[in-house]
């Protein structure tokens, strides 16, 4: 019985996907034919070492944001928290502290904005959407307030070694972004505590009757949130070796665009963390290619958010066909 | 598999819409130039950017413009040279977001061996150490051309005139350049009575602006750190109904504020070349490619536009209007 039910669902997952991947596929195909027509090279591992590199900060947000959304609930200060990081990681780095320690002192702050972001969300039962847009708030204004609104620069060349470092002739960031994903892939496929947040997402009440803890659990999402905004705001710190006070500004709008392109349901409780990093790379090879071709800024925009909702029709063709 | 044939389709879309805007195809061996402003969304970078389209053309090279969609950062702009350098230009024209954040893009040019020239905002001298880069610079700079606005008060205005400022974002380097360049040459002439940021925005300096005059009723002259905000003062002193008592400055010379200079309503703007930069731009990274020297600073000016001038500079200006 079990394993009827566990194929069923393999399955499932498999169709839903398979669109995706074909769509992913016939984009790349798209945009290698359009630039070998115009004699230039978009299919080249370079090429394709540069798309995963600069999709990297937002593939990394996006699985915390993905974990926010599986639960029902948003998180729009993710932006906000890279800016964050990028001062106060820079400030410190400047005061002297070593490097490791500054990347730990920031985890930890991501982490406690992401706790009061889930407290307020659980226990507080004000709408994820207003507490977080409320953060985002406070964190930019706090992060204009640590150095009155400059940049941070003049950093040492260790900083940017953090994400440019090669290991074999793959760039680390590239490692650390298939890491990242592999270790959250297999919690939320393997562990109770994965169960739990698809099972809260997907009927709260239900929930809570079958003895899930959902405020804790809840709460606890919002802390990936916070923790994975902080680790790309370092990626960005690094590959910039630069701290803007607004840099990441309208981050969180892309890699909710990530989170949907990949198929995760906004409602919550639908959709697997591994397509979000597809989703990512789509958005990333979209602006790459576009690019590449010079498409004009303007029309990028307008094809990105064409892509945007063409994936979420698409992925709601079986809803439709049910009514 | 419905949905198969409708990711199809969209790809089919997709490569409409691509074929729709993508510019056409260039032959391998003419030089292309990559051109990055900050952004495309003001006046300012639209007329610099036609300027390097008009000479782009002239000397028959291929030009790449690209920009962030709306806020000018370093992020976008490292990705924009990624992918530029992957598309195989020649050489970069750059407007930088900020005077220090292009470290890891200059990092990237210099090992692909792609030449720069820095136009409008200057790196950082410190940044150009760091990277061991020398690149040349063509712009203005934003005190001089205050400076031009706080020359024509001496001459024309009465020693002890009630001054208001308006100010850009507090900390940006040219919100500060643009104040003091004024500032220190009207300083011991006029009576400044109020200086207020108001982040160069309309809405702003005309909150901004009421404010100043509920304070000081009899004020005679506003310097504007911008077009926009002068833009926004102006509002706010037609409500008042103080038009004939206090003239405004601006700064920026877009076509609205030549407009208002032509009918009297702003005494003057400071105008600086945008399209000149974009034409010194392509024509010195041309021959940078080509392998010829090219002056390391040009000085492309500024000038205070009133009613004497506007005549002329709208011509001018009008060869680099879309």
């Amino acid at each position: 019985m079990e394993k009827v039910n566990k194929t069923e669902s393999f399955s499932k997952i498999d169709i839903q996907s398979l669109a995706l991947y074909i769509g992913a596929v016939l984009i790349f195909i798209t945009f290698t034919i359009l630039c070998g027509a115009y004699g230039k090279s978009f299919f080249t591992l370079d090429n394709m070492k540069n798309i995963i590199n600069q999709s990297a900060v937002i593939a990394v947000i996006a699985i915390g944001q993905s974990i926010v959304i599986l639960t029902g609930g948003i998180d729009l200060s993710v932006g906000s928290i890279v800016g964050f990081v990028g001062i106060a990681g820079g400030l410190l780095l400047k005061s002297g502290m070593p490097l490791m320690m500054v990347i730990g002192v920031v985890i930890i702050c991501g982490c406690i904005i992401g706790f009061a972001n889930g407290y307020f969300v659980s226990f507080g039962k004000v709408p994820a959407f207003i507490v977080t847009l409320g953060s985002m708030q406070i964190i930019h204004g706090l992060t204009m307030v640590l150095n009155t609104g400059r940049p941070v620069s003049g950093f040492p060349s260790e900083l940017r070694m953090v994400v440019s470092a090669k290991i074999m002739g793959i760039p680390i960031s590239i490692i650390y972004v298939f890491l990242l994903y592999a270790i959250m892939i297999t919690v939320m496929k393997k562990t109770t505590l994965g169960r739990w947040i698809y099972a809260i997402g997907g009927n709260a009440n239900a929930a809570k009757l079958a003895g899930v803890k959902t405020k804790q659990i809840e709460m606890l999402a919002y802390v990936f949130g916070g923790l994975f905004a902080s680790i790309g705001g370092i990626f960005l710190l690094s590959r910039l070796s630069y701290a803007d006070p607004n840099a990441g500004m309208g981050y969180e709008l892309d890699v909710i665009a990530a989170v949907v392109i990949g198929g995760i349901a906004l409602s919550g409780g639908k959709g697997s963390i591994g397509n979000t990093l597809v989703g990512s790379l789509i958005l990333g090879m979209l602006k790459c290619g576009l690019q590449i071709l010079n498409v004009p800024v303007y029309f990028q925009t307008i094809i990105i958010g064409i892509t945007i909702i063409v994936a979420v029709y698409l992925d709601k063709a079986k809803e439709r066909k049910a009514e | 598999m419905k949905k198969v044939t409708f990711y199809t389709l969209a790809s089919c879309f997709l490569i409409f819409n691509l074929i729709l805007c993508s510019v056409p195809a260039f032959a391998k061996e003419k030089i292309v130039i990559g051109f990055v402003p900050m952004t495309l969304n003001n006046e300012y970078f639209i007329t610099m950017v036609n300027g390097a389209r008009q000479k782009a053309k002239e000397l028959g090279v291929d030009l790449e413009v690209q920009a962030a969609d709306q806020h000018a950062s370093a992020a976008a702009q490292l990705t924009i040279i990624e992918n530029m350098i992957t598309a195989g230009v020649d050489g970069i024209c750059i407007v930088p977001s900020s005077s220090e954040g292009l470290v890891s893009a200059l990092e990237r040019c210099k090992a692909s061996n792609v030449p720069i020239i820095n136009l409008d905002t200057k790196i950082n001298k410190e940044v150009l150490d760091e990277v061991g880069m020398e690149v040349p610079f063509y712009g203005t700079d934003n005190y001089a051309g205050a400076a031009e606005a706080g020359k024509y008060v001496l001459k024309h205005f009465d020693k002890g005139a009630k001054t208001a400022i308006l100010t850009g974002i507090k900390g940006q380097q040219n919100a500060a350049d643009r104040r003091n360049g004024f500032y220190d040459q009207v300083k011991d002439h006029v009576n400044v009575v109020a200086e207020q940021s108001a982040n160069w925005e309309v809405d702003q300096g005309y909150t901004a602006t009421q404010n100043i005059l509920s304070a000081n009723p009899d004020l005679q002259l506003i310097f504007a750190s911008n077009d926009g905000m002068a833009i926004g003062a102006l509002r706010a002193v037609e409500e008042a109904e103080k038009k004939g008592q206090v003239k405004i400055i601006g700064f920026d010379a877009i076509s609205e504020a030549l407009n208002l200079v032509e009918n009297g309503d702003m005494l003057g703007t400071v105008a600086q070349y945008p399209a000149e930069m974009g034409i010194k731009g392509v024509e010195n990274i041309t021959k940078k490619i080509n392998g010829e020297k090219v002056e390391m600073h040009i000085n492309t000016g500024a000038k205070l536009i009133t009613k004497d001038n506007v005549k002329e500079h709208k011509d001018y200006s009008k060869q680099f209007a879309d």
